[in-house]
């Protein structure tokens, strides 16, 4: 009798459970169907009945016997729109793409996922990691006692993860609070084990706020490479310094054989920025970088040709972790003839698409606009494709090579007039 | 961006006397006069010769804040700057035939065509008492709500440009919003403005508060105060050093 009782109590438990999910799940479609309907750049997502849609998948999300088939069935929807970019992430899938850092400290190292690892890609001058002897090319096993392979099997096991996300979780890994340190294991050049205790330092930049955003750290580098000029900023931010530092650059490199724009690891910023920046590369008027499409208006991103523009070979650098203002730039200069790419495919998140943890504890991304590079063609979803794709491998690396600089600097050379 | 609140201020500034009936609908012409007619007279506009307007701009959903700072000059000559940390300074400028912008983060560049047209117009410091040569059509389109008060919808078209519709209380005869397409160089972009808290600058009533909504845009331009006929030096209103380039290169050409 008791059993029974105890049974009943377990089952009626169970149920209760069931319901919880049933109406998590709900909600979370709910959540899906409403900012497709609220933010999408067309009034009629996709060119579809988004109400007829609804009440064609509520029921189906209700009778759901498990999360899993409630996932397929709001996936299935979202993919009626036949536009990239929404995409639900399960919860598990989600958890590990945790790129909030437990605090702004720095090794120094930056690092990809190159062929399954997380490889060291550069060390900042003076920074702990350089102290303690890291060198680009290491592999990355560790961070806090905790393998790094696993979540980045875990990641790529889901198509809607892109680069950009698994490098921001694993450079997540490799920080801190600052003054604190950070056990890491690498694999060396030889192959062997290196456990090093790595420093927590400042960033590397100034920390500049842009209204209601987090303040971030922002650094222009500049240097001259033989006949070449090579540019590099980590965000499309602190406008006036970075603008500044732009057209200082350019305007010194007057009778250089060419310019580098590293954009790599560069998520973008302000959009208007590469408006800006592309003024002084192009000197012919009323040229675009493209066209976003928003839902009540179209704004053309029309570059103003400075007084002072450069006319030699300009080469730009890009990779998995180049986004937004990033690929406008590149993207647009690219179809305007006026840059050569070099690196790998971008980010494809031109956009606003952003991120949202559902009811059900899943995450739903979705693109808020539309953006056509001058070449008609879409960046969200697609990206930037390199004139020369160009990858970095561990052995380049190791080797002290930066595959991507070596091959826009030949180009540049071979464009030398005689 | 500020170049739309100057199309609101010319807008609210565009009237000449007044002369208003209740039924039949009211001739556009009157609502129009009577506007300057409520706002201070002919006359105290005409005593206006120049003026430096000081005020903020911000962007709530941004989080960003910045001083704007007005000057003009009868009759065509208009210059407007905008002062924001995170983004730099920015530039517009009306004098006589040339429209310039200028800013930190797009550049220098000359306005042309409708939005240099755009530009002339709300560069004049007549337009109160030049509405009619601005606006060469106006039209009475009836009445509207605008948050409860009734509005009488007031179509202005100029030569070059998309009308500008503009809302005036019935019972107070004031502006209280204005819509328009700007032509800018980003394209068309549905412009619209709600204004509020008239004050009185100098004899004139102004509305202290402008929200806007550009495109994906809203922000707040917030009018502090107003001097009156204060002593403008010329070269406010000469083409900036990186303007000037520009026009000296396409001459070039």
């Amino acid at each position: 009798m008791l059993a029974r009782r105890l049974i009943t109590v377990f089952a009626a438990a169970l149920s209760a459970f069931g319901q919880a999910r049933t109406q998590l799940d709900v909600e979370s479609f709910e959540k899906v169907w409403s900012t497709v309907r609220d933010k999408h750049w067309q009034v009629k997502p996709g060119g579809l009945d988004w109400q007829a849609i609804h009440d064609e998948y509520r029921p189906r999300v209700e009778k759901a016997s498990s999360r899993d088939e409630a996932r397929a069935v709001i996936q299935e929807m979202i993919g009626r729109l036949g536009q990239s970019h929404f995409a639900i992430i399960p919860a598990t899938v989600y958890s590990v793409l945790d790129d909030e850092a437990e605090g702004p400290g720095t090794t120094g190292i930056d690092a990809r996922v190159l062929d399954g690892h997380a490889v060291v890609t550069s060390v900042d001058p003076g920074s702990p990691a350089e102290k303690q002897g890291v060198r680009p090319g290491w592999q990355i096993e560790r961070t806090h006692g905790i393998d790094l392979e696993p979540l980045i099997k875990q990641a790529r096991s889901n198509p809607a993860i892109h680069e950009l996300q698994l490098t921001r979780a694993v450079l997540a890994r490799l920080s801190g609070p600052v003054g604190g340190t950070l056990d890491a294991a690498f694999l060396d050049a030889s192959g062997m084990t290196v456990n090093v205790t790595l420093g927590l330092t400042m960033p590397r930049g100034t920390l500049s706020a842009f209204g209601n955003l987090p303040a971030q750290y922002v650094w222009f580098e500049s240097q001259r490479m033989g006949q070449t000029e090579y540019i590099r900023f980590n965000l499309f931010l602190d406008l006036p310094r970075v603008m500044a530092s732009f057209q200082q650059a350019v305007e010194s490199c007057k009778t250089c054989d060419g310019l580098i724009i590293d954009l790599r690891g560069n998520p973008g910023g302000i959009g208007g920025m590469a408006m800006g920046m592309a003024g002084f590369l192009v000197d012919k008027p009323n040229q675009r970088l493209g066209t976003m499409y928003l839902r009540d208006s179209t704004l053309k991103f029309v570059v103003n040709p400075r007084a002072n523009v450069f006319f030699g070979p300009v080469a730009v650098l890009v990779d998995g972790c180049s986004a937004s203002t990033s690929e406008i730039f590149a993207g647009g200069l690219k179809d305007l003839g006026r840059a050569r790419v070099f690196g790998t495919r971008t980010a494809a998140a031109a956009l606003p698409s952003a991120f949202e943890r559902l009811p059900n504890g899943d995450g739903f991304q979705y693109a808020v606009a539309n953006y056509i590079s001058e070449g008609g063609q879409p960046l969200e979803g697609l990206g930037v494709t390199p004139d020369l794709v160009v990858e970095l491998t561990r052995p380049a690396l190791l080797a002290g090579h930066d595959a991507v600089v070596d091959a826009a600097m030949s180009w540049i050379r071979s464009q030398k007039k005689p | 961006m500020n170049r739309r609140v100057s199309i609101l201020l010319l807008a609210l500034l565009a009237a000449a006397g007044a002369g208003f009936a209740a039924d039949p609908l009211p001739s556009a012409e009157s609502i129009l006069d009577r506007y300057v007619q409520v706002t201070g007279g002919k006359q105290a506009y005409e005593k206006r010769k120049t003026e430096i307007a000081h005020g903020t701009v911000e962007f709530p959903a941004l989080g960003i804040k910045g001083s704007m700072t007005r000057y003009a000059a009868q009759p065509d000559k208009y210059y407007y700057t905008v002062e924001i940390a995170a983004i730099g300074k920015m530039e517009t400028g009306v004098n006589g035939a040339v429209a310039w912008e200028n800013s930190a983060i797009l550049g220098p560049r000359l306005k042309s065509g409708v939005e240099r047209a755009e530009a002339i117009r709300e560069g004049n410091m007549n337009a109160t008492v030049n509405w009619r040569k601005l606006y060469p059509k106006v039209e009475n389109a009836g009445i509207e709500l605008i948050d409860g008060e009734e509005c009488f919808k007031i179509i202005m078209t100029p030569d070059e440009g998309q009308p500008v519709i503009g809302y005036y209380q019935k019972k107070s005869g004031l502006q209280v919003k204005l819509s328009t397409v700007a032509s800018t160089q980003m394209g068309d972009i549905p412009v619209e403005m709600i204004a509020s808290e008239y004050k009185n600058f100098g004899g004139i009533l102004e509305p202290a508060k402008v929200t806007q909504k550009a495109g994906p845009q809203e922000f707040t331009m917030t009018l502090d105060r107003v001097e009156v006929n204060p002593m403008i030096p010329p070269e406010t209103f000469a083409l900036p050093d990186e303007v000037r380039k520009l026009v000296d290169k396409a001459a070039a050409k």
